[in-house]
């Protein structure tokens, strides 16, 4: 697969502590298991590495594929609070249109609950970027890095 | 059946000079033995709990030494010191002192302010020199704390804080009694304009009948209103309470819960166990002392768990025995929530923890800045709920053992990055600089001052 990514997205991804090719892995991985949801024009997939769930958003582009971005947190994912809305997103492995809700998750024995993009259908849940890369960031953060 | 568990030196209680001591565990406690040929033995407390002593020496950072040495060669430590070569930590915090006079005459007083026999109050000149001392010294950020004496004393303390912070020094804190700021709210403003970050204050607990022991007079009504004052004027206050186990220990829970209740301009609580320097009454045993797994232990039970034992870590700056620290966002109903545990381990990165502590000294001890945006989302369970409480509506609860001429030993002071800023141009680790003997004599507070003060 050849894929496309420009100097800004490289250099945000790199600066999220993320490997370029690990989100490229992902991306291999959810074209080849259809595990992933798209809005038409461009596809979101993650994938659970060590104690990090990566994101990787990308689309189509003359054959390639585009990296839009890549984000990740460490939060665990856990169930679905509700579901109040569709979305234009649509899960691919099961056909299922994606909603919007909340889920709960947890870290370091804290368990609270975000906006989330969700499938109550097969209980999957996906976090959009800008939560990942700023609340639950700030949040994970707050947990890690204050016990200095 | 005692365990040696490292030698160290001392200093004699009497005549202040060094001796050899040694570090022994008996009965889960960690004891400091020494012994003057002179003057006798003594064997004092400094932990409760041996395990947990053995295991803090994993949190310890990389130390980073000092950017400059005053004195070159060291030849008696802690005689000579200034700092010295065998330094082997930098400065964090840097204490100048801008009088001994007070406001008040409290029964017991690190400085011993007022009634030492001498003025001490330097010039714009003398004061403008220690700031360079910093400058020269410490690497940015560079945090200040203008203590006394009551610093508040001086109308000329905004001129003050404005010269520190066109000198280069990032972050200044005024220590302070509180008498002053909770009835001129003008002098606050100016305080403010001038440029200082925050205000460290004197508070030993939410009942007069504690301030007349330690203070000789009712001040709860005080404080109160500095803080209201402080509010208004959008300054944060740290509350620093000298923990007393016969005054104030079984107050501790009912500190902190005070404290929540008046975040944001309360950023945090920090207990400093009783230590014997500067005007004390008697010489202390162990039961006069307050070791900080005892402290924790306290506040674990009197916050009915809210705040456990183990939410406390050193900071690892100091030496890992010096010190410990929490950080909870406190909840809507006034409840804290942890965010720092023991169960996290020893840091991983543990030669960045010195840079991390003073930017945190530096960063935590204000108001946050409004750092995130996205859609809204107003769920009380949310973690976006959650952060944006934490943003403002924060807690830190820490502790500091302080060292006198009892408990005080070498391993940990050579290790020290909390400094007395001298007229004559030296950084000294804060206890040392305070130790006093049993006679009143100092090791360097009297020698460092008086060549600069007036004789009364």
């Amino acid at each position: 697969m050849d894929f496309l990514i420009s100097d800004e997205v490289k250099k945000t991804i790199e600066s999220r502590a993320l490997k370029v090719d690990d989100i490229k892995k992902i991306i291999d991985g959810a074209e080849a298991s259809k595990d992933k949801i798209t809005n038409g024009s461009k596809c979101l997939a993650k994938k659970q590495m060590g104690d990090v769930v990566v994101y990787a958003d990308y689309s189509a582009e003359d054959g390639k594929i585009r990296i839009n971005s890549g984000y990740a947190h460490k939060m665990k994912i856990l169930d679905i609070v509700m579901d109040t809305a569709d979305t234009e997103w649509t899960y691919v492995k099961n056909g299922a249109k994606v909603r919007k809700g909340h889920t709960n998750l947890s870290y370091l024995g804290a368990t609270r609950s975000a906006p989330s993009l969700v499938d109550p259908k097969s209980g999957e849940s996906w976090l959009e970027e800008y939560l990942a890369a700023k609340t639950i960031a700030v949040a994970e953060m707050l947990f890690s890095q204050k016990r200095a | 059946m005692a365990e040696k568990l490292g030698e160290t030196s001392a200093l004699c209680p009497v005549c202040l000079k060094t001796i050899k001591a040694v570090k022994v565990a008996e009965d889960d406690k960690v004891f400091i033995v020494k012994e003057c040929k002179d003057h006798g033995k003594w064997k004092v407390q400094i932990w409760s709990g041996v395990e947990h002593y053995k295991y803090l020496y994993d949190f310890a950072a990389v130390l980073k030494p000092p950017l400059k040495y005053a004195v070159k060669e060291c030849k008696d430590c802690p005689q000579d010191c200034g700092l010295c070569n065998q330094h082997k930590q930098h400065t964090c915090l840097n204490v100048v002192e801008l009088t001994n006079a007070c406001n008040m005459n409290c029964p017991i007083c690190f400085a011993t302010a007022n009634g030492c026999g001498y003025k001490y109050h330097p010039t714009m000149d003398e004061i403008r020199k220690m700031f360079r001392t910093v400058v020269d010294h410490v690497k940015s950020p560079r945090v200040v704390q203008l203590s006394g004496g009551e610093p508040t004393i001086r109308d000329d303390l905004p001129e003050i804080i404005k010269m520190a912070k066109e000198m280069g020094i990032e972050h200044i804190e005024v220590n302070t009694n509180a008498l002053r700021i909770s009835s001129d709210i003008e002098y606050l403003k100016a305080l403010k304009d001038a440029g200082m970050d925050s205000f460290y204050f004197q508070f030993d607990g939410i009942d007069d009948a504690i301030y007349m022991q330690t203070r000789g007079r009712p001040m709860f009504d005080v404080k109160k209103k500095a803080i209201e004052n402080c509010g208004v004027v959008g300054l944060g206050v740290t509350l620093v309470v000298t923990v007393s186990p016969n005054i104030n220990l079984d107050h501790v829970g009912k500190i902190i819960e005070f404290a929540a209740m008046n975040v944001p301009t309360v950023k945090g609580v920090h207990f400093q166990p009783i230590t014997y320097f500067g005007r004390y009454p008697e010489e202390p045993e162990d039961k006069d002392r307050v070791t900080l797994p005892d402290l924790a232990a306290a506040i674990e039970k009197q916050t009915m768990g809210m705040l456990k034992a183990d939410n406390f870590l050193p900071t690892s700056c100091s030496n890992v025995h010096c010190d410990m620290k929490s950080l909870s966002v406190v909840l809507p109903d006034g409840s804290l929530f942890p965010l720092t545990t023991m169960a996290l381990g020893p840091p991983t990165r543990t030669d960045d923890i010195a840079d991390k502590t003073r930017t945190e000294v530096s960063k935590f001890w204000r108001f946050i800045e409004d750092t995130m945006d996205g859609p809204s989302e107003e769920e009380d369970k949310s973690w976006k709920t959650f952060v944006n409480r934490a943003k403002t509506h924060y807690l830190t609860v820490s502790a500091m053992a302080f060292q006198d001429v009892w408990t005080g030993e070498v391993e940990r002071w050579e290790r020290c990055c909390i400094h007395m800023v001298t007229p004559d141009g030296k950084l000294i680790p804060f206890c040392l600089f305070n130790c006093t003997s049993v006679d009143g004599e100092t090791i360097y507070r009297r020698k460092s001052f008086c060549p600069h003060s007036v004789t009364l």
